[in-house]
């Protein structure tokens, strides 16, 4: 009788912890998928104003994106040379400007397919999904490496047509850094969030 | 988009060569990848810790633009002509043809381009890329009307693979020079812009059209119809970055050692 009970509690463990890693086992595709639906889904919902549509965006991608890591790629040897306050402001500056960005580009391709190709595990805490935006006219690759921490994935670079958007921003933040200082890049960024959003024209 | 009197081809190519020889005798004594080479650091190719992206496992490129500020001004050149003249009709353009009728003229272009991509495909020794650009020109031309439709890529799913001359160079090791931007072309360098002359030279067909007028009215519809499907990517590189020149070049720096490297 009383080896049942240690021997229930082992199963009961080992249960817990099985249907956990059960629950984590979303590949990194499958929450990729899911963040970049919803972000669609939100994008094309024509009953929300265009101020909540943004506000839920950005909780979407703030749960899919690793800014944190995005702005350490970024700044690179920087990064250190910071002081806390400061990398603190960038990363607020950064992960606003990121939205923008992948945001507005999104909105561009919104009514056109995303295909997830593949995907590719390089260890246990990185991968990368292979996804192509088809268009009548061509076909663009898109591959977003995900870093993982916990059971979550998260984007840590966007790689489109072989350019890495992270690799990028690092060539023009350090020629900045280099000629004004990181105080000068922070405020150059500032004033860029500041900026009325050019009104695009309706591409198609 | 070159307009060149065909009797002077063969001058243009040789003046152009100079400063394509010039840099590859300058640089010779550089990495085998060539001038504009990603660089990796040995030491960053350990996975660290969780909280530290500060160093990973990519590769940081490296440009050569000793010309920067020629290019800048340039640059600015190219960006007045497209934003007050080149883009203004391509949006008159969209409104007025279907996008549709539109891709139908891109696709038209691209398969023209054919020759471009098997003979450097060829070049490259790359026997199989060269034979479905062969065959996606041999069905595109015959069943897709003259090559409106993709059907090669629809049909038989068969998918373009572009090559250039430029490419071609790359593959055989040369690296690509200083960074250029070329008046009314945009991005390029050295090896690139050498390779885009010898492509537009002898491997366009419609280099061939007899009259520069033809020419150019050809080549302007080609770019206005790229230009009018493209979602306003220059405007959002322009609205998001710091720097857009800086942008550009890293960009088109690492687009073009992927294509190499493909």
């Amino acid at each position: 009788m009383n080896m049942v009970k240690p021997a229930g509690l082992i199963f009961g463990i080992v249960f817990v912890f099985f249907s956990q890693t059960i629950l984590a086992a979303d590949s990194p595709m499958d929450q990729l998928k899911s963040t970049i639906d919803s972000v669609i889904t939100t994008l094309k919902d024509k009953s929300l104003d265009s101020e909540a549509r943004r506000s839920k965006i950005r909780v979407l991608i703030n749960d899919r994106f690793y800014f944190r890591a995005m702005s350490q790629r970024t700044l690179s040897r920087y990064w250190k040379k910071a002081t806390p306050q400061q990398q603190k402001q960038f990363v607020s500056l950064f992960s606003k400007l990121l939205e923008n960005t992948y945001v507005g580009r999104l909105e561009a391709y919104t009514n056109e397919k995303v295909v997830y190709l593949r995907e590719r595990n390089k260890n246990a805490k990185r991968a990368v999904v292979y996804t192509q935006i088809e268009t009548g006219s061509t076909e663009i690759p898109i591959n977003y490496k995900l870093a993982r921490k916990n059971d979550k994935w998260l984007i840590y670079d966007v790689v489109i047509e072989e350019v890495s958007l992270i690799s990028n921003f690092r060539s023009s933040y350090a020629e900045i850094i280099k000629k004004e200082g990181m105080d000068g890049l922070l405020s150059k960024m500032e004033k860029k969030l500041a900026e009325v959003p050019v009104k695009t024209t309706n591409a198609s | 988009m070159i307009i060149i009197d065909k009797n002077k081809r063969n001058i243009l190519l040789f003046i152009a060569a100079i400063p394509l020889l010039y840099s590859i005798q300058g640089h010779a004594y550089q990495s085998p990848e060539g001038i504009m080479v990603a660089v990796s650091n040995p030491q960053t190719k350990d996975i660290k810790a969780d909280d530290d992206f500060t160093v990973d496992d990519e590769d940081e490129i490296k440009v050569n633009d000793p010309f920067e500020s020629f290019n800048r001004a340039i640059f600015k050149f190219n960006d007045e002509l497209y934003t007050g003249v080149m883009k203004p009709i391509a949006i008159g353009y969209r409104a007025v043809i279907p996008e549709k009728a539109r891709s139908s003229i891109k696709n038209f272009f691209t398969n023209l381009l054919a020759p471009v991509r098997v003979v450097n495909a060829a070049l490259q020794l790359k026997g199989q890329d060269a034979t479905n650009e062969l065959v996606r020109f041999g069905v595109n031309t015959i069943i897709g009307f003259a090559g409106l439709l993709d059907v090669a890529r629809d049909d038989f799913n068969i998918k373009i693979k572009k090559e250039d001359f430029g490419q071609t160079l790359g593959h055989y090791g040369m690296g690509s020079g200083p960074y250029l931007v070329l008046p009314l072309w945009g991005p390029s360098s050295v090896r690139d812009g050498f390779g885009l002359l010898v492509d537009g030279v002898y491997l366009d067909p419609v280099a061939y059209l007899d009259k520069t007028e033809d020419y150019l009215i050809v080549r302007f519809i080609d770019i206005e119809t790229t230009i009018s499907l493209d979602k306003d990517t220059y405007e959002a590189i322009k609205k998001d970055s710091l720097d857009p020149y800086i942008f550009i070049r890293n960009a088109y720096t690492q687009q073009r050692t992927g294509a190499v490297n493909k």
